[in-house]
C-alpha cells in the first residue's frame, strides 16, 4: 500500500509498550489492560471530532447539492436544512451528533435517505470477505515465506524471497490491478479473459452456485491485495526469527538431537512469531482501510466506495460515519494487539 | 519413524495446494455453465451510477428514474420518433377552455403486478400524496407545486384542477404507485421501496432484486398492455469504472455500454473493430460550451459570488472566444465524437439550428483576440501577462468538472491557449460543480445541457427570470446572464404559435446569445454507447432515426430490443473452460511437483 | 553507535586541533565508516545506483526533452499512435511522446516524494525529539497526539485532506506529510530516550547547556542516521502515496506525473484496449523509483542496526 508507514519501521513503531517481566500478576495485567482500553476510547472520542469538523471544512452546502442546482425556494432549503439539523449552531449540531453517536445513531444519509448504520452494514460484508481473504492469505504466505527465507538466509532462495517481496511490495496497488484486469480479464492475444472485469456477482445465483460466483470475483482483487501486503510480513517475520536463531534454546534443542526442521517448527518459529502478531492486528485494521484503491479498480461493491460518493456531495452524516469506522477498526484492532501481545509472550507472566 | 511423518506433512500440504487451486479454477469455470444453463434471454446493462432510491418520491438520479421508467407506467410517454406525448397509463386527455382544468381517461387494461387493476384512484392518490407530505414531494414536487384539487370520479377518469395554466400537463414525468401498497408507507422521508421484492408495477418490466452498487434485476411483464419485452430479463450490472465495463461488453459479460456520458474515443475506435459490437454514434443532443460567470445576482438586485469584473467587459469575452480553437477540441480532444460548435442549439434540431453569419463568427484568430484585449486597457505588463483594472495579473478560475476527462483535457488547452495571450488560467476540478456554480464562486466553467425537441427549456435558463429571488435561493438560471434585449425575444417566442415564426426568433436568440459572448459553445458530443450483436439483435433508438439508446426520455430501448439467437455465443466460452482448465492443470502439477520435489530435498540434505 | 559524538577520539594529531575541527573530523570519519558498511550491501548499492540514474534523469530532463513535452498545442502527434521509431512508446491522448511524459514527469513524482518526506521527517523529528527530552505533561500529550495520528487510516485521512484543499501539488505534499509523521516521532523518541541517558548528556547539562543546546548539538546529531534512514523510505511510501491520490484524481490535472499519466490513461480506455505503451512506463517507474529507495533505506537501517539481519 501506499502512505503507509515503511516496512519494519512499521513493527517497531507499532509494538506495544509492553509492560515487560514487571507485569507478573493478573492485576497488574489487568491495569495496563484497562489503560490500553481506556486509550483507545479517548482515541476514538478524538477520532470523532476530527470526523465532524474536518469533512466540514470540505466546500458546498449540502442542501443546494443536494437539490441538484434545480430551482428551489429559499423557504424549502431552509426547510431542508431544518430536517437535516444544518440550521442548528455547530456546537449543538456536534453535541447533537456525539449524543447521538453514543447510541449507535449516526444519522441518515443526504443522498440515500437511509441511516448511515444500515448504509455501512450493507457494503461491510462485501468489504470483510474481500480484506479477510487477502488478510488470512498473505499473512499466512508472509509467515511461511518469511521463517522459510530467514532459516536458509543469505541463501539464493532468501534472496530471491526477500527481492520478489520488496519489488512487490513496491509496485502500486491499482497499477497492478490493472494490469491482471487486462491479462487474466479481457485477456491477451490467444489467451481469454478468465476472470470478470469487476464487481462482486453477477447476480442471479442462488446457494453454492452465488458462493462460486463470488468466489470467481474474488480471485484478481485478493491476488493482488495480496500480492503487495504481503512483503512486509515475510520481512518481518523473517527479521523476527533472525533475532531468535543466535538463541541458546536453539543450540540446546540441537543438542538434544533434533533435526534441523523440527528445531525451526517446534522452538524457533512460535517464538518469532510474536512480534508478527502485532503486525498481524495492526494489518487487519489498516487493510480494512486501505482497501479503498482495490475496491476503486475493481469496482467492488464496498466500504471505500461509499466514502467516495459520500465526499463528493458532501454526505456529511456518511463521510463522518465512514471514517469513524475506519478509524475506529484501526484502533480496535491496535487495542487487541496490545492486550494480547503480553498475553502471548512467555517471558511475559508465566 | 520423523520420516514417514515428513512425508506425511508433505502430502497434506500438497493436498491443500491442489483444493485451494481446485477451488479458484472451478470458481473460473461455473458461473458461465450456470448463466447459460437456464434458457432465459438476458440482457444485461453495465451502468456506474449508484441508484439513491428506488422510490418514486424520492429518487432525483438518472439510472433510478430510468428504472421507475421501466417499472412504473406515468400517464403520458413520449414518442420514439419525434417525442411527442403519446398515451400511456392515460389514453387521451382533454383541458378546459381556460386551461385550468384537465381530464385525463385512465386505461382498463393495465393491472399491477399483484393482480390489481390501476385506476385513475392510484393516480390521484399519487398526486394528493405529492400535494399533501412534503417528504412525498423531494423528487417530483414542481410537478405538482400548481395543482390545486386532485380527483378520480370514477376507475378511468381523472381530473387535475390548476392554480394557473400549467405547461407540461402531458409530460408529468410522475411515476404513477399502487395506492392499495403505498398507503401503508408511515414515512416517505425514509422510505427507499427496495425491501419487498418484487416491487408491485405495472410498466413493461417488473423490478425483482437489487443490492446497492452490485446489480439490479428487472423481469418481463408478460401482462403489459403494450405488449411485453422481448428479452426475459434485464439486469443493470456495475462497474463504476467504464473502462472496466468496455473490458465487460467485449468479453461478453455485459450486453450494452453506455459511458457516462459517452464511451472515450479510445474505447469507441477500439470497439468498432470488434466483430460482434456496434458502435452507436448518434449525433448528440448535448451543447458543450464554456460559460462565463457575467457576476451572480439575484432578482432583488443583491449581487453575490466572485467572478473576476473583467469579464463584465464584452471584448474580453470576445477575445476569450476567439482564443479557443474550438477545430482542435473536436480533432484532439473528441477525436471526431463530436461536431464543431457554432450557435447554441445542435444541428440535430435543425429548424432551430442557428449558425453564426461570416461577418459575426467569433473564429480562432488569437491575434485579433490579443488586440481586442489591447482595446480593453488589458495591456501586457514586464512579465508578459496582462493585467486587471485592480493592477493585479489576469488568471481566471475555470471550473471543471473532476470526473469528466474531456473537461480536464480542454482545460489544459485553455492553460496554453490564453497563457499565450497573457491570461493566467487556473484549472479548479472539483467533484462537487454544484455548489461553486450557484454561489457564483467561479470565473469560467464548462457548461452543457440536453436540449428537447422543445426549446424552450434550454433558452429559458438564460432570462433575467430565471435568476433566483434572493442569493439564498436557488434560481432556474443557468449562469446568471440577465439580457434585455434576449427577454424580449424570449417572451415573443413564447407567444407566437406558428413554427415558423417561433424558430426564427429563437434563432435571434441565439444571435444575440453568441453576441454577447458569454457562452462559448465549442462542440456538440455525439451520444457514442456500443452493444453486442450477438445479443441485441435490435433495439430502437430515439430519435428513432440516429438517436441514442441510454437514457431515453421513455423506455422504447429496453422495451423492444429483440434478443439475438445464440446459437454460436456458448462458443468462445468453452474455449475459455478449456483453457482454464489446461492452465490450472499445468499450473497445479507445476505446483505439486515443486513441492514435492523441494519436500525430498530437504529431508535428504538433513538426512 | 556510529556517529559516537561522545566517544573520545584517538587519531594523534600532532597539534591539538580545535574542537570544531575535532568534531568535523570525527564525523568525516565515521561517514567513512558508514560507507565502507554500506557498501557491503549488495542490494543497497543497485538502489543507489537505480536512484543516481533517476535522479541524473530527473535533473537533465528539461536538456534532454524540454518543458515543451508536455505542452497540449504544441504536442507533435496524433492523440494515441502506437510506439513507432518516431515515438518510441507512443503517444498519449494529446498526442504528446509519452517516452517524454514519463522522463519529465520523474521531476514531479520525485520533487513531491522528497517535499513530503522531509515534511514528514521534520514534523516527525521535532516532535520526536522534544517529546523525548521535555518529559512529564507535554510528552504525554504529544505522544497521545502521535498514537492516535498513528491509527488514523492513512489514505482516508489523505483523501479527506486532498479533498477539503484545492486541488494542486501543494495539497498533496502536504496530505502525505501529514499524515505520514507518527511513525518517525515515535522511532526518534525512543532513540532519544536513549541518547539522553548516557551520561555525557548530563555533563553538559552540568556545564550549563539549555535545553536547546542540548536537543540541537547533542540529541539531534545523534538521531540524524535514524532519522536518514526514515527519509529514505518514507520518500518511497511517499512517491506511491503521491501517484495514489493522483490516480484517484486528487492530484492536480494540468500537471504531468507518473501517477497522473496512469489516470489519464486509464480515463482514455487503455485498460480494454491492451494499451501497453501507456500503461505499463509509469507504473514501472514508480515502482522502480519506490524500490530503489527501498532498498537504500533498508541497507542504512541495516548499517546502523545489523540487528535487524537484511541481508547482504
Amino acid at each position: 500500500m501506499t502512505a503507509e508507514a515503511p516496512l519494519t519501521a512499521a513493527v517497531e513503531a507499532a509494538a506495544p509498550a509492553v509492560p515487560g517481566p514487571r507485569a507478573r500478576t493478573t492485576t497488574r495485567y489487568l491495569r495496563y489492560g484497562a489503560g490500553k482500553v481506556a486509550g483507545a476510547a479517548v482515541s476514538l472520542f478524538a477520532v470523532l471530532v476530527t470526523g465532524f469538523f474536518l469533512f466540514r471544512l470540505i466546500p458546498g452546502d449540502p442542501v443546494k447539492t443536494m437539490t441538484g442546482g434545480r430551482p428551489v425556494s429559499a423557504e424549502q432549503l431552509d426547510s431542508y436544512r431544518r430536517e437535516f439539523g444544518l440550521d442548528l449552531p455547530l456546537w449543538q449540531q456536534f453535541t447533537e451528533y456525539c449524543g447521538k453517536a453514543l447510541t449507535g445513531d449516526l444519522g441518515t444519509s443526504y443522498q440515500f435517505h437511509t441511516p448511515v448504520v444500515d448504509k455501512i452494514s450493507e457494503a461491510l460484508p462485501n468489504t470483510l470477505i474481500l480484506t479477510g481473504t487477502a488478510f488470512v492469505l498473505y499473512t499466512l504466505l508472509g509467515i511461511v515465506l518469511g521463517t522459510r527465507s530467514a532459516w536458509r538466509h543469505g541463501g539464493l532462495g532468501d534472496r530471491l524471497n526477500t527481492g520478489l517481496a520488496l519489488t512487490l511490495y513496491s509496485v502500486p496497488s491499482f497499477w497492478l490491478g490493472l494490469l491482471l484486469i487486462i491479462v487474466f480479464s479481457v485477456g491477451i492475444g490467444p489467451v481469454p479473459g478468465l476472470f470478470p472485469t469487476g464487481g462482486m456477482e453477477s447476480g442471479g445465483e442462488e446457494g453454492f452456485a452465488h458462493v462460486l460466483d463470488v468466489a470467481h470475483h474474488l480471485v484478481l482483487p485478493v491476488v493482488t491485495l495480496v500480492a503487495v501486503e504481503y512483503g512486509q510480513t515475510l520481512l518481518v517475520a523473517r527479521s523476527a526469527l533472525l533475532d531468535e536463531m543466535g538463541g541458546d534454546y536453539l543450540t540446546t534443542a540441537r543438542a538434544k538431537g533434533l533435526r534441523d526442521d523440527q528445531v525451526r517448527r517446534r522452538h524457533a518459529v512460535p517464538n518469532a512469531l510474536l512480534p508478527t502478531v502485532t503486525l498481524v492486528f495492526v494489518n487487519l485494521g489498516r487493510t480494512v482501510a486501505g482497501v479503498i484503491l482495490v475496491e476503486t479498480v475493481f469496482s467492488w461493491p464496498g466500504l471505500g466506495g461509499l466514502f467516495y460518493q459520500g465526499l463528493s456531495v458532501p454526505d456529511l452524516p456518511l463521510v463522518q460515519g465512514l471514517f469513524l469506522f475506519f478509524a475506529g477498526t484501526v484502533i480496535v484492532m491496535n487495542t487487541l494487539a496490545d492486550l494480547v501481545y503480553p498475553l502471548l509472550d512467555p517471558r511475559v507472566g508465566r | 519413524m520423523s520420516t514417514s511423518q515428513q512425508h506425511g506433512r508433505a502430502r497434506r500440504r500438497l493436498a491443500a495446494a491442489t483444493g485451494a487451486g481446485a477451488l479458484i479454477l472451478t470458481a473460473g469455470l461455473v458461473p458461465q455453465q450456470a448463466a447459460a444453463a437456464d434458457g432465459d434471454k438476458v440482457l444485461t446493462v453495465a451502468v456506474a451510477q449508484s441508484v439513491d432510491s428506488l422510490s418514486p418520491f424520492l429518487a432525483q438520479r438518472l439510472l433510478s428514474t430510468s428504472i421507475h421508467r421501466l417499472t412504473y407506467e406515468y400517464l403520458t410517454n413520449y414518442d420514439a420518433e419525434d417525442a411527442r406525448a403519446v398515451p400511456a397509463l392515460a389514453t387521451k386527455w382533454t383541458s378546459s377552455p381556460d386551461k385550468l382544468t384537465w381530464t385525463y381517461t385512465i386505461r382498463s387494461d393495465s393491472s399491477w403486478s399483484d393482480g390489481e387493476r390501476a385506476t385513475a384512484e392510484d393516480a390521484a392518490w399519487t398526486f394528493n400524496t405529492m400535494m399533501t407530505d412534503p417528504d412525498a414531494a423531494t423528487a417530483n414536487g414542481s410537478f405538482v407545486a400548481n395543482f390545486r384539487k386532485v380527483t378520480a370520479p370514477s376507475p378511468t377518469e381523472l381530473v387535475i384542477e390548476l392554480k394557473k395554466p400549467q405547461a407540461t400537463m402531458t409530460a408529468l414525468d410522475v411515476p404513477i404507485v399502487p395506492k392499495h401498497v403505498w398507503e401503508k408507507v408511515d414515512d416517505y422521508s425514509e422510505f427507499n421501496n427496495d425491501k419487498n421484492f418484487p416491487i408491485v408495477g405495472n410498466g413493461p418490466f417488473i423490478l425483482t432484486d437489487y443490492k446497492p452498487d452490485s446489480y439490479v434485476r428487472l423481469k418481463a411483464n408478460k401482462d403489459f398492455w403494450r405488449g411485453a419485452p422481448k428479452f426475459d430479463e434485464l439486469v443493470f450490472r456495475y462497474y463504476k469504472d467504464q473502462d472496466a465495463a468496455v473490458a465487460a461488453l467485449r468479453k461478453g459479460e455485459v450486453s450494452f455500454v453506455s459511458g457516462s456520458p459517452a464511451l472515450t474515443p479510445a474505447q469507441a475506435s477500439s470497439l468498432k473493430s470488434e466483430k460482434n459490437i456496434k458502435v452507436n454514434d448518434a449525433p448528440g443532443r448535448r451543447f458543450y460550451a464554456l460559460a462565463v460567470n457575467p457576476g451572480a445576482r439575484a432578482k432583488n438586485g443583491e449581487t453575490f459570488g466572485d467572478g473576476d469584473p473583467s469579464l463584465k467587459d464584452e471584448r474580453v469575452r470576445h477575445a476569450l472566444f476567439m482564443a479557443v480553437d474550438r477545430k482542435t477540441v473536436v480533432d484532439k480532444v473528441f477525436q471526431g465524437y463530436a461536431v464543431q460548435g457554432e450557435g447554441y442549439i445542435p444541428p440535430r434540431f435543425d429548424s432551430y439550428f442557428w449558425k453564426p453569419s461570416d461577418g459575426q463568427e467569433l473564429a480562432y484568430d488569437p491575434a485579433k483576440a490579443a488586440r481586442l484585449l489591447d482595446e480593453a486597457g488589458y495591456k501586457k505588463n514586464g512579465d508578459g501577462k496582462r493585467v486587471g483594472k485592480d493592477g493585479k495579473p489576469l488568471d481566471y478560475r475555470v471550473l471543471c468538472h473532476a470526473t469528466d476527462p474531456n473537461d480536464k483535457a480542454i482545460g489544459q488547452y485553455l492553460q496554453e491557449w490564453w497563457g499565450e495571450l497573457g491570461i493566467g488560467v487556473s484549472l479548479n476540478c472539483v467533484d462537487n460543480v454544484t455548489d461553486p456554480w450557484l454561489a457564483g464562486t467561479y470565473d469560467l466553467a464548462f457548461d452543457g445541457w440536453s436540449v428537447n425537441p422543445d426549446p424552450d427549456f434550454v433558452m429559458s435558463i438564460h432570462t433575467c427570470g430565471a435568476l433566483p429571488a434572493t442569493p439564498k435561493d436557488t434560481g432556474a438560471t443557468d449562469n446568471f446572464i440577465c439580457d434585455k434585449q434576449y427577454d424580449e425575444l424570449y417572451a415573443k417566442q413564447l407567444a407566437e404559435y406558428d413554427p415558423v415564426k417561433r424558430a426564427d426568433l429563437v434563432k435571434q436568440m441565439q444571435s444575440r446569445l453568441y453576441d454577447l459572448g458569454y457562452m462559448n459553445v465549442m462542440a456538440y458530443p455525439n451520444a457514442v454507447e456500443a452493444y453486442r450483436t450477438d445479443q441485441i439483435a435490435s433495439i430502437t433508438t430515439m430519435p428513432k432515426k440516429a438517436g441514442n439508446i441510454y437514457g431515453q426520455d421513455g423506455y422504447w430501448s429496453w422495451w423492444s430490443a429483440t434478443p439475438a439467437d445464440t446459437g454460436d455465443s456458448g462458443g468462445s466460452d468453452s474455449t475459455g473452460v478449456v483453457v482454464g482448465i489446461v492452465a490450472g492443470v499445468v499450473v497445479l502439477v507445476g505446483a505439486g511437483a515443486f513441492l514435492a520435489l523441494r519436500r525430498r530435498s530437504t529431508a535428504e540434505d538433513r538426512e | 553507535m556510529t556517529a559516537g559524538t561522545g566517544e573520545p577520539v584517538k587519531d594523534g594529531a600532532p597539534e591539538a586541533p580545535g574542537p570544531r575541527t575535532l568534531a568535523r573530523r570525527r564525523r568525516r570519519a565515521s561517514a567513512a565508516r558508514f560507507w565502507r558498511e554500506y557498501r557491503t550491501h549488495r542490494a543497497g548499492l543497485v538502489g543507489l545506483a537505480a536512484l543516481a540514474l533517476f535522479a541524473l534523469v530527473a535533473l537533465t530532463a528539461p536538456l534532454t526533452v524540454g518543458s515543451d513535452v508536455s505542452s497540449v498545442t504544441g504536442a507533435p502527434g496524433q492523440p494515441l499512435e502506437t510506439p513507432s521509431g518516431e515515438f518510441w512508446l507512443g503517444t498519449d491522448r494529446f498526442g504528446r511522446d509519452l517516452l517524454g511524459l514519463v522522463v519529465w514527469g520523474s521531476r514531479v513524482s520525485l520533487l513531491v516524494g522528497l517535499l513530503a518526506a522531509a515534511l514528514c521527517v521534520a514534523i516527525g523529528t521535532l516532535v520526536g525529539i522534544t517529546a523525548g527530552h521535555f518529559k512529564g505533561a507535554y510528552a504525554t500529550v504529544v505522544m497521545r497526539i502521535t498514537d492516535w495520528f498513528l491509527v488514523m487510516p492513512t489514505l482516508v485521512l489523505a483523501i479527506a485532506l486532498a479533498t477539503v484543499m484545492s486541488r494542486s501539488l501543494g495539497t498533496v505534499v502536504l496530505a502525505i506529510g501529514v499524515t505520514s509523521w507518527p511513525t518517525t516521532a515515535r522511532l526518534v523518541r525512543a532513540q532519544t530516550l536513549a541518547v539522553e541517558a548516557r551520561p555525557y548528556i548530563e555533563r553538559a547539562r552540568a556545564l550549563g547547556g539549555g535545553h536547546r543546546h542540548i536537543m540541537v548539538r547533542h540529541v539531534l546529531p545523534n538521531v540524524m542516521p535514524l532519522v536518514l534512514a526514515q527519509t529514505t523510505l518514507m520518500i518511497s511510501s511517499s512517491i506511491l502515496a503521491e501517484a495514489t491520490l493522483a490516480f484517484l484524481g486528487l492530484g492536480d490535472p494540468t500537471v504531468v506525473s507518473w501517477g497522473g499519466l496512469l489516470q489519464d490513461a486509464r480515463e482514455a480506455g487503455s485498460v480494454s484496449s491492451g494499451n501497453w505503451s501507456y500503461l505499463v512506463p509509469p507504473g514501472l517507474a514508480i515502482a522502480g523509483v519506490a524500490l530503489a529507495f527501498t532498498l537504500c533505506g533498508r541497507a542504512v537501517e541495516s548499517v546502523l542496526n545489523p540487528r535487524l539481519g537484511v541481508a547482504r
